[in-house]
């Protein structure tokens, strides 16, 4: 008991001597200050210039024809040297590019989506050599590795605002997709069973079509699509099935028509939930600016005014009209000065003082109204004390 | 800025606001800083215009100009109406040609016979194409009406354009439906030029530079105004699905690529009965075989043609096919019908709200009516007018200045009721109290004036450029001032009925008690 009493302690004591280790160095690590900060900032800016963006752009356009033309054995065959040089030269790009960011911040790098594309697609451009390193000389999933080469263009997506913006638009739908999906994997699954047993089991069934799930599942989908499905149907009509017909139709009922509507209808709503969520943050965002702006002049403007007014130490301005004596005496009646603001058109005016006229019209009603109430009271406190004596006469009587 | 008014005073906003304004409008912060000479004299309208722009330059060169952007209200003026005002057509001895033309041009008459003209130019060429193959003598006559009704619509259409021209050749240009018009008589004119040029034979271009007569029906498209509705919305739509239809062709590419060397095996294979092997032996057949399963046609029976090549792996052949109809197919399909649905509704909205700013507008031009019929026929007690009246007078002073103010327009003369607006202002500066008694005119309110003052409000705010006010130098220095002053004025006043309805209630206290 003792020797497990001592483990226990001893585990305990191990274990918050790793805690404050650890710990230790976290605070360390954390506080741990690059010394070439300047080097650093220089890259950054080198990453986020234009010139660099055009850069890439171009290499991945470039990148993206050649795979166009690689496609052809005859061309292949002819400008060999030409794809071995571009290769190495669209490999090294990319994977300078990939260090240059991963130097500028190593930590932060890995939180944007966009990076880890990058990463992703460097995985798969290496994937052929060390395939060709590993397997011989015959392994047959080659053609596999090289086809994947056409997701490079990918990269494009990065350098592209408009469709990074559409792909964050449309990102929030990826939500409902995948549930809408899964739901009709949940109702295909359950179908491909009652097909498999109904149509697929026995001897005498469809086997090509529903002899296994797999191959169950492809006809589903092939019956969803409602693409060639009468084909299918009419073997399982051959096989004088009963049941075939209702099954078939049930099936395209609920997953060709519901489902596939149901998807177009969450699609529109949500792309119109998120359009709209998106323009309202631009309104508010120019708006926001707009008004920071104009209190920014105003602020500046009265600052300036002030200012002056401070600085005139000669003359002693004791107040803003003064400041201005002398301006206005410039200003001749005959200039015109032509001005389409609110404030100094005539709408305005005519509204303005018409409501100041309002105004003054009720609160005279009013007076007149309280005068009238003060005499009313006046007069009912006169004609009471009357009526009390006399009632306090009669109830003393 | 405390220190620039008597003491006691509470600083209040709005009085602030004002006196910003003054000093933007006369740029007072450069005047004292010693900056410049004098306040901005000149707009941007006198700048455009080249008669009064030589003056400027010829004048003092370092004047100020004062930028000012509004929205024009969109005016439904033609071009003939506006070739009418102008003082050559006026004075000359003959109308010009182009008056004549544009009259022309939008006489519902002709516009109709153009549409008529149209509808027959299609029939005709279905009646030609039809007689084609009939060789019989006996519709000889017919297919010469046939061909003659023929050019002869094609010279009206010619006639048009050149109607068109002699109206206005540079506006021609400048819209885009007078443009597509052009092209497609242009078009369908070259085969006819060409067999007139002496081109003979059966060259395949000169049939299909016939076919292009057909083009002709294109014109009616532009003809009626829901088409051109309808059309503007589907290029705004297309416009807004830029950067969709991008990443779908990038997808197409990535998929096509991908194609060609996935199924390199199935291409070279040697069985005799693939019926799709040539669907991805390259680049462009893998597009189009791409596109094939992208409208989801026979995608099974290519897959289970792919899958009779046993070296081609299943699994890879399934998962490029599965995840290519999930990804284009259901997913991107649906997402472009979304993206059109919300455009479509979108400008949907937009139209209403243009119709709801368009009837904000006309209630705002009802309700500035309103306003100066309150002025000269005013309130419905005359005494309490009277007292109105007095209590107004401080602030009169700007009334008197009003007199002096003109209106700025662009057709002189169009606007009557302004000029009533101006007397009736003079007429009750100086003879009001003899309107009190037609006080009735104006005591039908369903609204109190508050509440109409602020729904009428934004329609007033939105001043179109025709509603400019001109305003002598002096007099706006004094307005704005004497504006700041009345701000003060009323807050010392309402400060002052507070005091007098505190008395007021003690009073009646102190008297109830005696």
């Amino acid at each position: 008991m003792s020797q497990v009493f001592r483990r226990n302690h001893l585990r305990v004591v191990s274990s918050s001597l790793l805690d404050t280790a650890s710990l230790a160095f976290y605070t360390r690590f954390r506080k741990f200050k690059r010394k070439d900060d300047q080097c650093r900032a220089f890259v950054k800016r080198v990453v986020t210039s234009r010139l660099f963006q055009i850069v890439m752009i171009s290499t991945v356009s470039l990148n993206a024809f050649f795979m166009v033309l690689w496609t052809s054995y005859k061309i292949r065959y002819q400008l060999f040297r030409v794809l071995e040089i571009s290769e190495v030269i669209f490999v090294s790009i990319y994977a300078s590019e990939f260090s240059m960011k991963v130097y500028v911040d190593p930590i932060d790098y890995w939180k944007d989506g966009y990076n880890l594309l990058d990463v992703v697609i460097i995985i798969i451009i290496v994937i052929p050599h060390f395939l060709r390193k590993i397997k011989d000389k015959h392994y047959p999933y080659f053609n596999i590795a090289d086809g994947i080469q056409s997701l490079r263009i990918l990269k494009f997506i990065t350098y592209s605002r408009g469709i990074r913006t559409l792909i964050t638009a449309v990102g929030q739908t990826v939500y409902t997709v995948a549930s809408v999906l899964t739901l009709f994997f949940v109702l295909m699954y359950i179908f491909a069973i009652l097909g498999f047993c109904l149509f697929g089991a026995s001897e005498k069934g469809d086997l090509n079509n529903w002899g296994n799930l797999a191959v169950a599942f492809f006809t589903l989908f092939s019956l969803a699509t409602v693409d060639g499905w009468t084909n299918l149907q009419q073997q399982l009509d051959n096989r004088n099935f009963v049941l075939s017909r209702a099954f078939t139709i049930t099936f395209i009922l609920i997953a060709s028509f519901i489902f596939l509507s149901m998807f177009v209808g969450v699609m529109i709503m949500h792309t119109e939930d998120s359009i709209k969520k998106f323009e309202r943050e631009l309104m508010l965002e120019r708006h926001v600016t707009l008004m920071e702006e104009k209190q920014v002049i105003l602020k500046r403007q009265q600052e300036e005014v002030s200012r002056l007014m401070r600085k005139q130490k000669s003359v002693d301005y004791k107040s803003f009209s003064e400041l201005v004596e002398n301006f206005k005496k410039t200003l001749r009646h005959t200039d015109p000065m032509v001005l389409d603001d609110f404030g100094t058109s005539l709408p305005f005016i005519d509204i303005y003082l018409s409501t100041l006229d309002n105004q003054d019209a009720t609160v005279t009603k009013l007076q007149g109204l309280y005068y009238e109430i003060a005499h009313v009271l006046s007069l009912m406190l006169e004609d009471l004390p009357p009526k009390s004596q006399s009632s306090q006469k009669s109830h003393d009587k | 800025m405390a220190t620039d008014h008597k003491k006691g005073h509470v600083q209040l906003p709005r009085a602030d606001a004002i006196r910003s304004r003054l000093i933007d409008t006369f740029s007072l912060i450069e005047h004292l800083q010693g900056l410049t000479q004098a306040v901005p004299r000149h707009t941007i309208r006198e700048l455009l215009d080249p008669s009064r722009q030589k003056k400027l330059m010829l004048g003092d060169q370092h004047q100020l100009v004062r930028f000012s952007i509004k929205p024009q209200h969109m005016g439904r003026i033609s071009h003939a109406q506006r070739m009418l005002s102008r003082l050559h057509v006026r004075c000359s001895q003959k109308p010009p040609l182009s008056l004549w033309a544009g009259w022309v041009l939008e006489s519902p008459l002709f516009r109709n016979f153009i549409i008529f003209l149209i509808f027959l130019n299609t029939i005709v060429l279905m009646v030609e194409i039809e007689l084609l193959e009939y060789t019989n003598s006996s519709l000889e006559p017919l297919k010469l009406t046939v061909e003659v009704a023929a050019w002869f619509i094609l010279l009206i259409f010619i006639l048009e354009i050149l109607l068109m021209w002699l109206s206005s050749f540079f506006l021609f240009w400048k819209s885009a439906w007078n443009v597509f018009d052009f092209v497609v008589t242009m078009l369908s004119l070259l085969p006819e030029i060409v067999v007139l040029g002496g081109v003979t034979g059966q060259s395949v271009w000169l049939q299909l530079l016939r076919i292009c007569r057909v083009l002709r029906s294109l014109k009616l498209i532009a003809r009626f105004r829901q088409i051109r509705v309808i059309i503007l919305a589907l290029v705004r739509a297309l416009k807004s699905m830029t950067f969709l239809l991008m990443l779908l062709l990038i997808f197409f590419y990535i998929f096509a690529v991908a194609g060609v060397y996935f199924f390199e095996k199935y291409t070279r294979s040697t069985r005799q009965d693939l019926e799709y092997s040539m669907f991805f032996s390259d680049l462009l057949n893998s597009l189009v075989t791409v596109f094939i399963l992208f409208t989801l046609d026979h995608w099974y029976a290519l897959l289970q043609d792919i899958w009779k090549v046993p070296e081609v792996s299943r699994f890879f052949s399934s998962t490029y096919v599965i995840l290519w109809l999930l990804l284009g197919s259901i997913i991107f399909r649906n997402i472009i019908v979304a993206m059109m649905v919300t455009n479509f509704q979108n400008i949907r909205n937009e139209l209403s709200e243009e119709i709801t700013h368009l009837e904000v507008q006309h209630k705002a031009d009802i309700f500035k009516r309103q306003i100066i019929q309150r002025f000269v026929f005013p309130f419905s007690n005359p005494i309490l007018f009277l007292k109105g009246f007095l209590t107004s007078f401080p602030v009169s002073t700007p009334l008197a200045l009003i007199p002096f103010f003109s209106y700025d327009k662009f057709v002189p003369g169009l606007r009557t009721p302004q000029l009533w607006k101006i007397a009736c202002f003079f007429i009750h500066c100086l003879f009001s109290p003899l309107y009190y008694n037609l006080s009735s005119f104006f005591s039908t309110d369903q609204l109190d004036w508050e509440t109409l003052v602020h729904q009428n409000l934004p329609g007033l705010m939105e001043m179109d450029q025709d509603d400019r006010v001109v305003w002598p130098r002096d007099s706006l220095f004094r307005y704005f001032e004497l504006l700041e002053m009345l701000q003060y004025n009323l807050e010392e006043r309402k400060k002052l009925q507070e005091f007098a309805g505190i008395d007021l209630g003690l009073l009646s206290v102190w008297e109830s008690h005696v």
